[in-house]
């Protein structure tokens, strides 16, 4: 039995990465900006998937929530708010093929380093392998307790500049202070 | 240490003037100016005391200039008879025209700068004279050079007697290439550059030395050449009138150019080994003296005369010491020094009482105005023609009967020329003195009003110059050389020849005076008519030849060309230039190139980014 | 290939693929959400080393990346808004001020 689910389990990895493998690629070749974002989620998702297959299933659930569910809808917004309509020219900008060229060079490197590289001979927990969020949760508060602080401290900062930026006032409208 | 005093009281003089005399006054550059020169004499007289007692030469060395290669270079001096004559002339003469400068230069504005430079000069000269190495009396070759240039530029802010001091230091200057190279030339052959070794080495001249002892002799005459103004470069002598006349009379009359001759002289041992040489010497002083002659002629700028009669004479001395009268050679030094100097003072004196006019055309009738100058430039004059028993005729007549008779080169045709060129001589020295002072007036009215005798300090240099010019034919200098430069012996041939060349040199200086006096006694229209008749050769005469224009025409403006058109137009417009803004340019351009980089683009900067990541992985993978 | 591999293999894929994105496509948004997909690269490399080396820190790192991801997103929408309301165009060309 176990066997068998550890064989799902590399199945479904490889589903998802292939998934997200795929997702990306349409990512820079589809036109429509909302295609795109689809395409991304859709990648995200799968992410999220690989997550819970490497065991940390909580990570998987804030991919999820936060990335999907606030990065992403926000970006959806904003791409509706614009008004985004399809354009007669090209998708792609001037530095296409330097650009692809580039691209494709890093890539051959990379899986070079990737073949060729030294690493650690430890392998990969499996789904079964969960680090829970008990354990998490106690690391995150007494720890790195001081990290958690910054963090709503970022969030906040970050609230507080979004309105500061909204409210900035810009040329051709009378400055409300 | 006295010879080094005798070389040093002038340039004490000309430290003290250049320095303070502008500010401490007349009275203090006159003094210093006078002084040390005099100064100067009189130890050259105690010198040569010492000399006569002591019966061999004073040799002083001041102290070693160089040490190359184990050979020594000393700055030393060496006084022996042959330096005693030029010395006690130098610095007798010298010191005369400064008392007479003191006059002539009162008005002057650069008072002290003059005698300041004037000292100069006699330092310089001075050191030529005794300088016992060639390179010592090449140092005080040059800067009498130095000093030349400076003093006939002396009124600068004229152009054209600033270009005529250029003039002279350049022409020198080429001259100066020969004296160089024959000292080089020497200094191979003999292994020193002392002129009494020199002349002990060709005493018993090896072959080699034989050889080539007529190359050295040549190139150091093409020096004596530049300084003493003889063919092809005697260009600058006339030129260099455009200085103060006390000037023309120390430098150009009597020292500086004769310091060629004493060269000559000096290096008689060399001169005796090499016909060849010597031969060129003769040759050459022949045809200046009868070409400047020539030209004499016709000129009428009073100075003019007497500059081309200076490079007559000078032709005249060569002569003498290309046939081997060395001593001959310098007894016309000595007595040229004394009337030349007195002829250019008495010239100065005349251009001073006609308030600067130098035109003789505007002269005449002066004898009974300024009866002191009338008397010594006519004394002087005599002398200059060869009139007995006055000095040139003692020296000219030598130098003419050993032209005639030295069994070491003389020939009939030299004692032609040169006789050919006494008569012309005397023609227009006589002329010179017959447009000056006879005759009916033709000065403007407004110069004849205010037409006075010279001050006492001309006056009374004029007159012992004048003396010495009447009796300084008794001064026995060949005699007084004649233990070190024996003169040559002469052609068996010859010598019933004494007395009828005697008689015929006689003649020729009073023929010159009937001559001069047939055309220009009266209102001088038999002249003017021979003028009118020989249109041509009157032209050509008065363009000295034209060889002033040929220099233009074929050195002057070639050379002006190559410096414009190739080294300045080429070599530092285009190449230096060209090149420095060449790669301001191309650093502008690579520069330019490199901005296009900075487009405002976001993603072309990622791009590069990008690259620089590729180009770091690539890098760490040969390292994996 | 084991899953390690994979795992690396596909991060990298999404890394270099949002890097060229980023370069290649015309619009605001889209270079936007490229980086996004960069960013999601580099955090499944970090999840993946993070489990093999089995320390907790991993995993609070990925959160605190996660919170850092949405307060960047969060200033980054607004100040494209500013900027396409300036330029009132999504098109990357226009924005090229800092030329030279």
């Amino acid at each position: 039995m176990n066997a068998l689910l550890a064989e799902l389990d590399t199945l479904l990895l490889y589903l998802f990465a292939v998934g997200a493998a795929g997702g990306s690629v349409l990512m820079i070749v589809l036109r429509a900006p909302m295609h795109v974002a689809t395409a991304l989620i859709s990648t995200m998702v799968f992410l999220g998937g690989i997550y819970g297959l490497l065991g940390v299933h909580f990570i998987a659930a804030f991919q999820v929530l936060i990335y999907v569910g606030a990065v992403m809808v926000f970006m959806v917004y904003v791409i509706m708010l614009l008004e985004v309509r399809a354009v007669a020219r090209s998708p792609f900008s001037r530095l296409l093929l330097p650009g692809a060229a580039i691209g494709a060079l890093l890539m051959m490197l990379l899986a070079l380093l990737l073949w060729h590289g030294g690493r650690s001979a430890a392998a990969l927990p499996g789904s079964d392998q969960i680090f829970t969020v008990e354990a998490f949760a106690r690391i995150f508060l007494s720890e790195y307790w001081l990290h958690f602080e910054l963090t709503s401290l970022l969030l906040l900062a970050a609230a507080v500049a979004a309105i500061a930026v909204i409210k900035a006032p810009h040329p051709g409208e009378d400055h409300h202070g | 240490m006295r010879l080094t005093l005798i070389a040093l009281a002038p340039l004490a003089g000309f430290l003290l003037n250049g320095l303070l005399g502008q500010r401490l006054g007349k009275t203090f550059v006159s003094v210093v100016g006078c002084a040390l020169p005099l100064a100067a004499f009189a130890l050259t007289l105690a010198a040569v005391v010492e000399l006569e007692s002591r019966g061999a030469p004073i040799v002083e060395v001041v102290y070693t200039w160089a040490v190359i290669g184990g050979v020594e270079f000393e700055i030393a001096f060496y006084f022996d008879r042959l330096t005693a004559v030029m010395a006690l002339v130098v610095t007798g003469v010298g010191s005369l025209i400064h008392i007479y400068s003191t006059g002539y230069m009162h008005e002057d504005r650069s008072y002290a700068r003059y005698f300041a430079y004037l000292n100069l000069f006699l330092f310089f000269m001075l050191v030529l004279v005794l300088g016992r190495s060639l390179l010592v009396k090449f140092v005080g070759w040059e800067g009498v050079g130095l000093a030349s240039y400076l003093l006939i530029g002396f009124w600068f802010q004229d152009e054209d007697k600033a270009a005529a001091g250029k003039k002279a230091f350049i022409v020198n200057r080429i001259g100066d290439a020969g004296f160089l190279l024959g000292m080089f030339l020497l200094y191979t052959l003999t292994g020193t550059l002392d002129v009494d070794r020199i002349n002990a080495a060709f005493a018993e001249p090896t072959p080699q030395m034989l050889a080539l002892a007529s190359t050295a002799g040549v190139l150091l005459f093409i020096g004596a050449c530049g300084k003493s103004a003889q063919i092809p470069l005697h260009v600058w002598l006339p030129d260099a009138m455009a200085g103060p006349t006390p000037v023309s009379a120390l430098i150009h009359a009597a020292t500086m150019v004769t310091a060629g001759v004493y060269l000559v002289a000096r290096l008689s041992g060399l001169y005796d080994s090499a016909p060849a040489a010597s031969a060129v010497v003769a040759g050459v002083g022949v045809a200046t003296a009868l070409l400047a002659a020539t030209i004499a002629v016709v000129q009428t700028d009073i100075k003019k005369v007497l500059a081309y009669s200076t490079v007559s004479q000078l032709g005249l001395m060569f002569v003498a010491a290309g046939v081997g009268a060395y001593a001959v050679a310098i007894f016309h030094v000595v007595t040229h020094a004394f009337f030349k100097a007195c002829l250019f003072l008495g010239a100065g004196s005349v251009i001073h009482a006609l308030s600067g006019e130098q035109d003789v055309r505007k002269m005449g009738g002066l004898a009974r105005r300024i009866p002191i100058t009338f008397v010594t430039f006519a004394v002087a004059t005599a002398a200059i023609a060869g009139i007995p028993p006055l000095a040139g005729f003692y020296s000219k007549d030598a130098i003419l009967w050993y032209s005639f008779a030295s069994s070491a080169g003389g020939s009939t045709v030299l004692w032609a020329l040169a006789s050919a060129t006494a008569l012309l001589t005397s023609f227009y020295m006589f002329r010179l003195l017959w447009l000056t002072f006879f005759g009916r007036s033709r000065m403007s009215a407004e110069v004849e009003h205010h037409v006075h005798e010279s001050p006492l300090s001309m006056t009374g240099v004029l007159a012992p110059l004048a003396l010495l010019s009447a009796i300084g034919g008794f001064i026995a200098v060949p005699q007084f050389l004649g233990a070190q430069w024996p003169l040559p012996a002469i052609l068996e041939a010859r010598a019933p020849f004494y007395w009828p060349l005697i008689g015929l040199a006689v003649a020729i200086g009073f023929g010159g005076l009937a001559l001069a006096a047939f055309f220009y006694a009266g209102d001088g229209a038999r002249a003017a008519r021979v003028q009118e008749r020989f249109g041509a050769l009157h032209r050509l005469l008065s363009a000295k030849y034209y060889v002033d224009e040929f220099y233009e025409r074929t050195l002057h403006q070639p050379l002006l060309w190559l410096s414009d058109r190739v080294f300045l137009g080429l070599g530092d417009r285009r190449l230096l230039d060209g090149s420095l803004d060449g790669l301001a340019a191309f650093a502008v351009r690579v520069a330019g190139q490199l901005g296009r980089i900075q487009t405002g683009n976001l993603q072309l900067y990622l791009l590069l980014a990008m690259i620089g990541l590729v180009g770091a992985l690539a890098w760490g993978l040969r390292h994996v | 290939m084991d899953r390690l591999q994979l795992l690396l293999l596909l991060s990298f894929a999404m890394f270099t693929l949002g890097m060229v994105g980023l370069a290649i496509r015309r619009d605001l948004l889209v270079v936007l959400m490229c980086l996004e997909l960069a960013l999601n690269g580099v955090l499944l490399s970090l999840v993946v080393f993070a489990q093999q080396a089995d320390i907790a820190a991993g995993a609070v790192l990925v959160f605190l990346v996660f919170v850092v991801a949405a307060a960047e997103i969060a200033i980054a929408i607004p100040i494209v808004l500013l900027m396409v309301r300036h330029k009132r165009t999504l098109d990357v060309g226009a924005f090229s001020d800092l030329r030279g």
